[in-house]
């Protein structure tokens, strides 16, 4: 059974150059109110079936969030059709109708009324809003003393109660602390287990990857791929890649300087134990990363290296360097070789990349490679988090 | 009626917006609530000095005579001038989160109901204190009265909230007109002025029988003229139904012209 039916969608919005809706504007100069038709979205079609969790992708202005409000029904179709089945929730704004001057509680009320729930339905939510908000020796003091963290939480516990059948989220997911950010994370997924249809905007690529059963990439006012998560985001990373290389033209006048610089790096690259380079390798295998440079001895000083291990979704999950290691400083030949041993690469499946430098020791960076060697981890077992802390299991027969 | 249902499921909405009003209107002030009652007595002073004490009126109590119709003056009034500005004062809301649109001047017209409900206390209060007599037979028909003024308030709150959004200098026209709408209507004067063959035209504003309904209630102690209110009815009516086509239309685009 299909929750939301999405018939040829399509959206533009007018940009008035002059903007005046005053009626001096319209008596005198009716022709003279030019604008432009600027289309959003330009023919979507898309079925989300009931308990599905389904992420937008695309870069800014692709369309993403105006498909949200126009699922919300904030925003109205200029022709195709949206069809929901069910009450809609959305987490597009937090804290809507919030007061200053009334208290955390009556603002729950107002808030959670604006969702469209009745008395008797705040009523029986009102102690788990309470208790998930972490704010209840607040709660009879003025929204207008809160932190804006408090305030967010007040929100974001109201929004979440709401029990939809339709979730709508856009980038919000990034509410208070981290301990409270795990645990509307952890609502969330509970809200899915229970059945809930969910839609949600992100930039973060692997949070949809924990989340979503399927991703929908916009682009340009259409979809241009769908599937599940982790077909469609190394395409789309692939395609990011691409679209930022013209930017990346400033980091090659970088490279030329660094000829200039007393050591730098000439290649890097990941060998696996038998000395075969490689770009993919199974959780818990072993790997070396060879480092080669040149340098002039007689001008560069001792340096340090330094390491950086990234994940595609820009975690730094790993980061260390030769000096905080307590290591020797390296006194540069005119070209050599290092090599970090990884007796086991503990990293969970997806993308990760190294970073290398080469520092004096007050860190000036002699040498700065960024995403100096890309590669895949893969494995069978779904792990969720960073890297895999070794363990058995016992008892378990 | 998919939206009186959808307004129906969004009632605690509404009911939650008319408390706010209703405590927003005087917050932080010293006397908080009692404002709600003070406004109205302390305006009904300074008419009965001027109109008692020095630009003395042949009307007998004429204090009376234009407080009866003053009430519901501006509730009225209130959708031209407040009203108008509903949706916009709204607008973060209407931009970011859904609800029925239609909520907002709802909302808006019971908590100003409510405010002229509290005037009228203070009327009773007047009547009963100057022994000016209230005739109970008649009173009943204060509730159709307000009933009719209710449709015709809330047609007018829809209208006008909804073209402002569009239209900003309504905002400004509203201060204005509803001046100009005070003295077309029988609330300084009685209906006595109005030349006999301008009455027909006269009565075409909704607000002219209202006025003279309640002023029959209150002042002249006695049932309202059916016929006049039957009028008042009718173009409540059609107000409502214009007020609600229009906002039906124009409230599609509030979150892209806002």
């Amino acid at each position: 059974m299909s929750a939301i039916e999405i018939q040829d969608l399509k959206k533009s919005f007018r940009i008035y150059s002059d903007r005046g809706s005053g009626l001096k504007d319209r008596v005198l100069s009716p022709k003279r109110r030019r604008y432009e038709q600027r289309t959003v979205l330009d023919g979507v079609t898309l079925t989300v079936k009931q308990g599905e969790a389904v992420g937008l992708i695309g870069k800014n202005g692709c369309g993403k969030s105006t498909l949200l409000k126009l699922i919300s029904r904030i925003l109205y179709p200029d022709a195709g059709s949206v069809t929901c089945s069910g009450r809609v929730s959305s987490l597009i704004e937090l804290g809507a109708g919030f007061h200053p001057d009334m208290t955390g509680r009556e603002n729950i009320y107002t808030n959670a009324s604006i969702f469209g729930l009745t008395r008797r339905e705040i009523e029986a939510r009102m102690d788990e809003i309470i208790a998930f908000s972490e704010l209840e020796p607040y709660l009879d003091e003025p929204v207008r003393t809160y932190s804006s963290g408090m305030y967010m939480r007040l929100a974001f516990s109201v929004a979440i109660h709401v029990s939809a059948d339709i979730l709508l989220i856009d980038e919000i997911l990034a509410v208070g602390d981290a301990a409270f950010q795990a645990k509307c994370f952890d609502r969330l997924m509970e809200i899915k287990a229970a059945g809930t249809t969910v839609v949600i905007v992100s930039h973060s690529l692997a949070q949809l990857e924990r989340i979503c059963d399927r991703t929908v990439w916009l682009d340009g006012g259409r979809i241009r791929a769908e599937g599940a998560p982790n077909e469609v985001h190394p395409e789309y990373m692939a395609f990011m890649g691409q679209q930022r290389k013209p930017a990346a033209a400033p980091a090659q006048t970088a490279a030329e300087e660094k000829t200039e610089s007393p050591v730098h790096f000439t290649e890097i690259y990941l060998e696996n134990g038998a000395g075969e380079r490689i770009d993919r390798l199974c959780t818990g295998e072993a790997a070396e990363l060879v480092l080669r440079y040149e340098a002039e001895p007689e001008a560069a000083e001792p340096v340090l290296v330094g390491l950086a291990l990234y994940r595609a979704d820009n975690v730094l999950c790993y980061g260390t360097n030769t000096e905080r290691e307590h290591l020797p400083y390296l006194k540069p030949a005119a070209s050599g070789e290092l090599r970090c041993k990884f007796t086991a690469v503990n990293l969970i499946a997806g993308r990760y990349w190294f970073d290398a430098a080469l520092r004096r020791r007050d860190m000036f960076a002699y040498d700065y490679a960024a995403k100096a060697v890309q590669f895949t981890v893969y494995n069978t077992i779904d792990e969720t988090g960073v890297a895999r802390i070794c363990h058995t299991w016992e008892g378990l027969q | 009626m998919r939206r009186l249902r959808e307004l129906y499921q969004y009632r605690t909405m509404i009911a939650s917006f008319v408390r706010k009003d209703l405590k927003g209107r005087y917050q932080g002030s010293v006397l908080g609530f009692l404002w709600t009652f003070l406004n109205p007595l302390l305006q009904l002073l300074v008419y009965t000095l001027v109109f008692s004490v020095i630009l003395k009126s042949a009307v007998p109590h004429y204090y009376l005579h234009l407080f009866v119709a003053l009430v519901p003056w501006m509730y009225f009034a209130s959708a031209l001038t407040t009203g108008a500005k509903l949706i916009l004062d709204q607008k973060n809301m209407i931009r970011k989160i859904y609800f029925p649109r239609s909520v907002l001047p709802l909302a808006y017209t019971v908590s100003s109901l409510c405010s002229m409900l509290f005037s009228f206390v203070i009327v009773f209060a007047v009547i009963a204190v100057m022994h000016l007599g209230i005739n109970f037979a008649a009173l009943p028909w204060l509730v159709p009265v307000i009933a009719v003024q209710f449709i015709l308030v809330l047609g007018m709150n829809l209208l006008t909230s909804a073209l402002t959004v569009y239209l900003r200098d309504l905002e400004h026209i509203m201060g204005v007109l509803s001046m100009a709408w005070m003295y077309l209507s029988p609330v300084v004067y009685g209906m006595e002025f109005i030349p006999a063959q301008w009455r027909r035209v006269y009565l075409l504003n909704p607000m002219s029988p209202l006025i003279l309904a309640y002023r029959d209630i209150l002042y002249y102690q006695k049932a309202p003229d059916g016929k006049h209110l039957l009028l008042a009815a009718g173009m409540s009516i059609l107000v409502l139904c214009i007020g609600t086509a229009v906002f039906e239309k124009l409230q599609k685009r509030f979150a892209e012209v806002l």
